[in-house]
């Protein structure tokens, strides 16, 4: 799709664009944010022909309210980590890199395990779904299993596999 | 539910490739500000389980070549054990990547001897390739495929207006709301069409192919033939059907199919075949000889069907 298409399709959905941005918290910085939205989608244009435009931009929209989300977090955090380290040695946090490789490696290990853990059927699903990003709806067809399995055993996975993922960032 | 069961379910539904429903989840945050929380706090961590999970899952063991491995290894399997393994390992073979290659502007898929791999197309069409198989997408037109070489089974999502085009060996089949397999291999292609229906050379031939029809073109000759649409693909659980294929034909789809090589002699090469074909194992491309009325060798580059 041409970038002026996808312009078009924004101006069009504007009131539907703006009502999901402040849903997500995005309050009165709304039509800021939707400026942002478009300054983004035009400085990375999609590279691949998008089959439904409206849709992706909503994920743009999502996308930007995450990394939004984010950074307010990350700052919220150096602000606290600031008024630590006043009372710590200075430097430590920068760690050596070779460790932190190896608590990469650990903790893929440890979420391997832990996904295999659940049973075999649930971590495929969830691998196939996460990882290689296959819509729930063919995991099913491929598995020979019906939706509603393929969705709880998702929800199954994602919780353990977030739950994990929070215990290793609160070390 | 709570909240967090909520937002873990929202999580979880926007990482479908296919997910279009925005204004629900809009309409679900806008009903309590403590939602979009839990929707950001866990939408953060599940983008952040990407460092602790491999960038891609194991690559797919193909069920004759591991068998052919485990023969090398003097273990030998049953011909039951194996046809459990090769359902097992039809489901396993599609839970490939769907890594694509993007070569000078076009998409390029491709599979290896023996491999399969599904590829979901961006407007939810599904093509699942055989082994040795080159499909070109044409990254300007999402409706249009073109194969160069090997076997695909085309599951198109219709649309009326811009319907679905393959190019295969100079000529044009155009979908007409469909699922449809397609071997192109030495200068022959055959078409056979399981659900809706496809138009060969809609621009010059028109010569449409409903469910259960068959479409075999070779040189500037085109058959038009019979099959029973629930054995279109069938090699999709590990069963060749063939249906007066010549020997050379039956020999490649072994190829494609096992990863082994083989091939058959001149003599034998023109000769049809009509049968059901179930294997994957070495032992088994031996032991087709009787049922294929040739006799196979192994040779140094693999296998042969010669004459008897």
């Amino acid at each position: 799709m041409a970038e002026s298409g996808l312009e078009a399709i924004l101006m069009q959905n504007r009131g539907a664009l703006l009502r999901f941005i402040a849903a997500h918290g995005g309050g009165e910085e709304a039509e800021d944010i939707l400026q942002e939205l478009w300054m983004r989608v035009r400085a990375n244009p999609p590279t691949k022909p998008i089959a439904q435009p409206l849709s992706y931009l909503y994920r743009a929209a999502n996308n930007l309210m995450l990394d939004r989300y984010r950074s307010a977090k990350q700052a919220a955090k150096r602000d606290s980590d600031w008024s630590d380290s006043a009372v710590t040695e200075p430097g430590r946090s920068d760690e050596p890199s070779t460790e932190r490789g190896l608590i990469a490696r650990e903790q893929l290990d440890i979420a391997q395990s832990e996904l295999d853990a659940l049973g075999e059927r649930t971590a495929q699903i969830f691998r196939r779904h996460r990882i290689d990003g296959v819509a729930q709806r063919d995991i099913a067809q491929e598995l020979g299993i019906s939706i509603s399995t393929v969705e709880s055993d998702l929800r199954r996975a994602y919780r353990a596999m977030i739950d994990l993922r929070r215990r290793f960032d609160e070390v | 539910m709570t909240t967090e069961d909520e937002a873990l379910d929202w999580v979880i539904r926007l990482r479908d490739p296919g997910f279009e429903d925005w204004e629900a989840f809009g309409a679900w945050m806008a009903g309590d500000p403590a939602r979009a929380e839990a929707y950001h706090a866990l939408a953060i961590a599940e983008e952040d389980l990407g460092e602790m999970l491999p960038a891609e899952t194991a690559p797919v063991v193909v069920p004759s070549i591991a068998d052919a491995a485990r023969l090398r290894h003097g273990r030998r399997t049953t011909r039951r054990l194996w046809l459990g393994g090769a359902l097992a390992a039809s489901v396993a073979a599609l839970v490939g990547s769907n890594m694509l290659d993007h070569r000078g502007g076009d998409i390029s898929v491709a599979t290896a001897p023996g491999e399969r791999r599904s590829v979901a197309l961006a407007d939810g069409s599904r093509m699942i390739l055989n082994g040795n198989t080159v499909v070109r997408l044409d990254s300007a037109d999402p409706r249009m495929a073109t194969l160069d070489r090997g076997e695909v089974l085309f599951e198109i999502r219709h649309d009326e207006k811009n319907p679905f085009r393959v190019s295969v060996g100079g000529d044009q089949l155009l979908d007409v709301g469909t699922a449809f397999n397609v071997v192109h291999e030495h200068g022959v292609t055959a078409v056979q069409v399981s659900e809706g229906a496809v138009m060969y050379n809609p621009d010059s031939d028109a010569v449409r192919l409903d469910a259960g029809k068959s479409l075999r073109v070779a040189g500037d000759q085109a058959v038009v033939g019979s099959v029973v649409p629930g054995d279109v693909a069938a090699w999709r659980d590990g069963r060749l059907i063939s249906d007066g294929q010549t020997m050379a034909e039956v020999a490649a789809h072994l190829s494609r199919y096992t990863g082994e090589r083989v091939s058959a002699t001149a003599e034998v090469a023109n000769r049809p075949f009509r049968g059901v074909l179930s294997l994957g194992t070495r032992e088994d491309i031996a032991a087709l000889g009787p049922i294929l009325g040739v006799a196979v060798h192994r040779t140094p580059k693999g296998w042969e069907l010669a004459a008897r």
